[in-house]
């Protein structure tokens, strides 16, 4: 628990001092007000569906440039060995890259609760969607940065990480459309490893076990394939 | 009688990259207080295992225990008595000097004032309280390589492992961190690696030659120091027997010998009695044409075993 507590607050400190961070941040709160204004102004109602889907689109190009760094670029500099070398568990090293991304994400998140604060001074906006919806952004984010850096821990190159979790995020984005060209059984299987199929339930204020355990399992493998990835070779 | 337990022990340790077999049972020991030196040229698989011993690798076969902690069992508990300096110096380049050291040590375990009092001891030590505030990575190598070893030692490990720790080193850095290395002993157990002959044998107390990753032979390096002396006079017959009378002449032993110039090696017991030679040998009424230390003959011995093996 000790290393965990140091190793975030280098992780997080780090994190936040990078140009990534203030990139990624400041043109994700700017698409997402373009898209609440226009929302907005568009369909007259107040409504976040539409924004909380446009964030976890964003989410799918954004996370793999948060974690594409975090153990990518502790193999180029050779900073793995040194740490690797130190009493701290893998695990505790997985932990501390996973909280750290997840505070950069967390805060550009609560960024964005300006939009419901504006809804609920101009009007009388139904709340429920919009706390599960940001319950299932920040389930879907966290998902998102076990699987990225799962893919970090297996390279050396930065690009090469991002990529690859781009791929794989819009491949499991998009997985419940292959439902439709494949046979039973596996177009159930298709439709249930979609994230689409188990974030929407969120965003539009339905809270379901299965979606819940979807989310963790998700992270959770991600995490232990990471930790598996940094094994004493 | 007993003996004491060794703080490292290796046991047919083995290392294979794919096909490739990189380290091929090697075995030994580390005692307390001692500089185990790990000679071999480049490829010969010194890093490979200083880096089991550092917990980065996993060995293919066989066992590494550090105080009794098996790496394959008790990892952690191996790493926490442990302190290495990979090759290279390989640091975070964004982290300041004291953040960095400070960051290593909680991870090593140190908290609150024991943090501080390490960081302070390792500054001083290594001499960068100068450049404490300043990133790594706008550091010299030279500076480089001083933090490497400062947060090798932050929390005083009983063994600490230092990868080529003089590489791209000018030679005044040289000696800095071999005397340092000399200080840490006996308190602390080292094991160094180098591919530079005169590297280890300054420095180490036994020296493990590797060839191929197979462990060629173990030597204790002269503890005692040996002189080489020239003399030239009439009963040149009688020197020897005259040289074994000198104060702080252990063993004398004669080396080509001819006509009226003779060659001996003189160990002696200390290095005191290194002054009193020089006045002996003209009092005993023979001119002295030379007189040079030398230490372990270890480029003769490194040179003609791994010229056999290639």
């Amino acid at each position: 628990m000790g290393s965990f507590r140091v190793l975030l607050a280098k992780e997080t400190k780090a994190l936040f001092i990078s140009p990534i961070a203030a990139v990624v941040i400041t043109v994700f709160i700017l698409l997402m007000g373009y898209t609440f204004t226009s929302w907005l102004f568009v369909s007259q109602s107040a409504s976040l569906v539409r924004v909380m889907y446009q964030a976890a689109v964003l989410l799918l190009v954004f996370v793999p440039v948060i974690t594409m760094r975090a153990f990518a670029e502790e193999r180029r500099h050779g900073t793995l060995e040194l740490l690797l070398s130190t009493p701290a568990a893998e695990f505790a090293i997985v932990a501390a890259k996973f909280g750290a991304c997840m505070a950069v994400i967390l805060t550009m998140l609560s960024l964005t609760l300006v939009y419901p604060a504006v809804l609920q001074y101009f009007s009388e906006p139904d709340w429920g969607p919009v706390y599960s919806g940001y319950l299932g952004l920040s389930l879907l984010a966290a998902a998102l940065v076990a699987l990225g850096l799962w893919l970090s821990a297996l390279t050396s190159n930065q690009i090469v990480a991002a990529i690859g979790s781009m791929g794989l995020f819009l491949l499991l984005w998009v997985g419940d459309s292959l439902g439709n060209l494949l046979p039973d059984p596996f177009d159930v299987l298709a439709v249930n490893a979609s994230l689409i199929a188990h974030f929407t339930p969120f965003s539009v204020g339905a809270l379901y076990l299965s979606d819940f355990g979807y989310f963790v399992t998700v992270i959770l493998l991600g995490l232990f394939a990471c930790v598996r990835a940094l094994a004493r070779p | 009688m007993q003996t004491a337990a060794p703080i490292v022990e290796v046991r047919s340790l083995a290392k294979d990259y794919g096909a490739q077999r990189a380290v091929d049972n090697v075995s030994f020991n580390i005692m307390q207080g001692e500089i185990l030196g790990l000679l071999g040229p480049n490829g010969s698989g010194k890093s490979t295992i200083l880096r089991i011993l550092a917990g980065y690798l996993a060995p293919s076969e066989g066992s590494v225990t550090i105080l009794g902690f098996d790496h394959a069992t008790d990892s952690a508990e191996a790493r926490r008595c442990l302190g290495y300096v990979p090759e290279d110096a390989n640091l975070y380049p964004q982290m300041l000097v004291s953040e960095f050291l400070s960051f290593m040590g909680g991870l090593k375990g140190l908290r609150g004032s024991a943090l501080r009092s390490g960081l302070a001891r390792v500054i001083e030590e290594l001499n960068l309280g100068s450049v404490a505030r300043r990133a790594i990575g706008k550091l010299s190598h030279g500076y480089r390589q001083r933090v490497a070893i400062a947060q090798a030692l932050i929390n005083r490990p009983p063994l600490v492992i230092f990868d080529e720790p003089t590489n791209g080193l000018d030679p005044h850095q040289i000696i800095e961190v071999r005397e340092l290395v000399r200080r840490l002993a006996p308190d602390q157990t080292i094991l160094i690696t180098s591919h530079v002959l005169g590297e280890i044998e300054r420095i180490a107390t036994r020296v493990a030659v590797l060839l191929n990753g197979k462990l060629l032979t173990e030597r204790v390096a002269a503890t005692a120091p040996r002189v080489i002396l020239r003399i030239q006079g009439l009963h040149l017959e009688k020197a020897e027997a005259l040289l074994t009378l000198i104060a702080g002449v252990t063993n004398v032993q004669a080396r080509s010998p001819g006509g009226f110039t003779n060659n001996y090696e003189l160990t002696l017991q200390s290095a005191e009695f290194l002054p009193g030679i020089a006045p002996a040998v003209l009092a005993a009424g023979y001119a002295l044409l030379e007189l040079r230390e030398i230490h372990l003959d270890l480029e003769a011995a490194f040179l003609a075993l791994t010229g056999s093996e290639r």
